[in-house]
């Protein structure tokens, strides 16, 4: 109890330096542009910015419904691609045959900038949700394939002699020590496809949309309303942080054994469990 | 040479034969499909239209040649400026660990940003023109080089500083011969993120400023459905995409040489022959 609280006081006199400066950073921002160094049209003021946020968020509150939305579509959109990659790179890692004649297309639709598709995409499945979910889910699917790819084939050579040794059948070796053992990799990919169907998402509402961050936004910058454009920025660095958070959050729980704590904490629960089924049985 | 051109007929050429059978029968099912109006034509276009509108676009009315060297132009402008920008931020923000504790939170926070949602922004900034298009550019691309030059400025090895320390290096010399060649490989990674990043942030310039490119000329043809061509510009793309690709990593292999095995086999041999020769004229 006592280190915890201990902790918490040095983290925070730690973060006193950092806020100063970021305080001070801001109040020179403002002087500046109060005493017109700056121009005020094209870089507001931190004071119009927070008012701004404020109404977007509480007097207004129309940013919740645009917010949601782009959510929903960057996480459906990582979702379907996901599990595409996912799936296939399953499946190649356990075929050659198939692994052969899946990986040209994947890299030709890696090589080509997923992006380009949008106006492509919008074409087929319309202004609405469905064409931001379609290409969150073009351009998350490659960083997945291939890190789920690499993950299931490249095997360690020791981890595979044990297994080997010890007669595990196919499907134990592939529940026991490849699943495992890509799973760090799977995860890396994950993240990365995560934040990548956010930008699919929010480029596809640049291009045609009725709702979303990204038509705020444009909407925003295209009235010269900066603040309130940089207001809507600020809430897509929320939406990137709490789908990174999230997928981090599901890594360490997945991933245990690569935190040290995490690991402790996990085999002492898993330690308890065990003894207590032995215990119930005798 | 000659095993090696034997081994390729053999094994190489079937494989690629039944690669190929595979696309042209991938290819005959989907023609055929829109032929016999499985597949709506306007939206998803027949193989054989999409190779008429490429004789169309870059042979008949060859309207594309302009507007892929404007976006070619543009890739290459921003990707020098950001990569310029990252690196050498990056080199200064790593060798200064007082500047990084600052900087880190803020760092944090532009890696969670879309980076590309800026270029409305900059846009309504900056005005419409070339000057807006480059900037988000390099927005786009500046991330991956600085992070990746912080990362390799940082994790320069301990054992390494130190036999250069107990050598009497100075500060210029583990610059030169130790910082920077340990750094090079992570950079040129980080390089090769921020070239892929230039071409799609191009793109988003070029749909959000329909003037001219090869993303407004995208944007243009799926909105007067004329969708041959629109996938005609993005096989382009593709093109584009993997000679950018592949012109990266011959310039990884030419910059960072030693991460690779035959490169360095071929430098080290290269250099061996330099001594050789200079030792033969110095007997001679």
């Amino acid at each position: 109890m006592d280190r915890t609280s201990g902790t918490v006081t040095l983290l925070l006199l730690r973060a006193i330096p950092h806020v100063i400066i970021f305080l001070s950073f801001l109040v020179l921002w403002e002087i500046s542009i109060i005493l017109g160094w700056i121009d005020n049209i094209m870089i507001p003021k931190p004071t119009s910015i927070a008012g701004s946020i404020f109404k977007l968020y509480v007097t207004q509150g129309i940013i919740y419904e645009h917010f949601f939305i782009t959510l929903c579509e960057a996480v459906l959109g990582f979702c379907i691609g996901a599990t595409i990659a996912l799936t296939l790179a399953t499946i190649s890692s356990l075929s050659g045959v198939f692994k052969r004649y899946v990986i040209p297309y994947a890299v030709v639709l890696n090589v080509t900038p997923g992006i380009a598709l949008t106006p492509v995409v919008i074409a087929w499945f319309g202004y609405g949700m469905g064409s931001k979910i379609a290409l969150g889910a073009i351009v998350s699917f490659f960083p997945i394939f291939v890190n789920t790819l690499t993950g299931l084939t490249q095997v360690d050579e020791e981890r595979d002699e044990l297994f080997r040794s010890l007669r595990a059948n196919k499907y134990q070796m592939f529940f026991k020590m490849k699943l495992p053992g890509s799973l760090p990799m799977v995860f890396a990919g994950m993240k990365i496809g995560l934040t990548t169907a956010l930008i699919g998402a929010i480029v596809a509402e640049f291009a045609q949309a009725t709702h979303g961050v990204g038509v705020l936004m444009s909407r925003f910058s295209f009235k010269l309303d900066m603040a309130s454009s940089i207001a809507t920025l600020l809430s897509m660095t929320l939406i990137g942080l709490i789908l990174f958070y999230s997928m981090e959050f599901l890594d360490d729980k997945t991933v245990f054994w690569r935190r040290e704590n995490r690991l402790t904490i996990t085999s002492r629960k898993r330690k308890q469990k065990w003894l207590k089924a032995n215990s119930l049985k005798r | 040479m000659v095993l090696g051109f034997r081994a390729f007929q053999g094994k190489h050429t079937k494989r690629i034969i039944s690669h190929a059978l595979i696309f042209i029968a991938l290819l005959i099912c989907w023609e055929s499909a829109s032929n016999f109006g499985l597949l709506d034509e306007y939206l998803y276009p027949k193989p054989s239209g999409i190779f008429h509108s490429f004789w169309v676009i870059y042979v008949k009315n060859a309207s594309i040649w302009h507007h892929l060297w404007v976006t070619i132009g543009l890739v290459l402008l921003g990707f020098v400026g950001g990569s310029i920008a990252g690196v050498s931020l990056g080199s200064l923000v790593g060798f200064n660990p007082t500047m990084r504790r600052f900087l880190q939170p803020y760092i944090i926070v532009i890696e969670a940003t879309p980076r590309i949602a800026v270029a409305p922004l900059l846009i309504a900034a900056l005005g419409f023109g070339i000057q807006s298009k480059v900037a988000i550019i390099i927005l786009v691309c500046f991330f991956a080089p600085f992070i990746n030059t912080l990362s390799g400025v940082i994790n320069v090895g301990n054992d390494k500083l130190e036999l250069f320390k107990s050598l009497g290096a100075t500060k210029r010399q583990i610059l030169v011969k130790l910082v920077f060649p340990e750094a090079l490989p992570t950079i040129m990674a980080g390089e090769r993120l921020a070239m892929t990043a230039a071409l799609s942030g191009a793109l988003v310039a070029e749909f959000i400023q329909r003037d001219q490119g090869l993303g407004s000329l995208i944007l243009l043809y799926s909105r007067n459905l004329n969708m041959s061509s629109a996938f005609a510009c993005i096989f382009t793309l593709t093109v584009l995409g993997f000679f950018i690709f592949k012109g990266m990593e011959i310039l990884d292999r030419r910059i960072a040489f030693w991460t690779y095995e035959a490169g360095r086999i071929q430098r080290s041999n290269k250099k061996a022959r330099k001594t050789l020769n200079l030792l033969e004229v110095g007997h001679g």
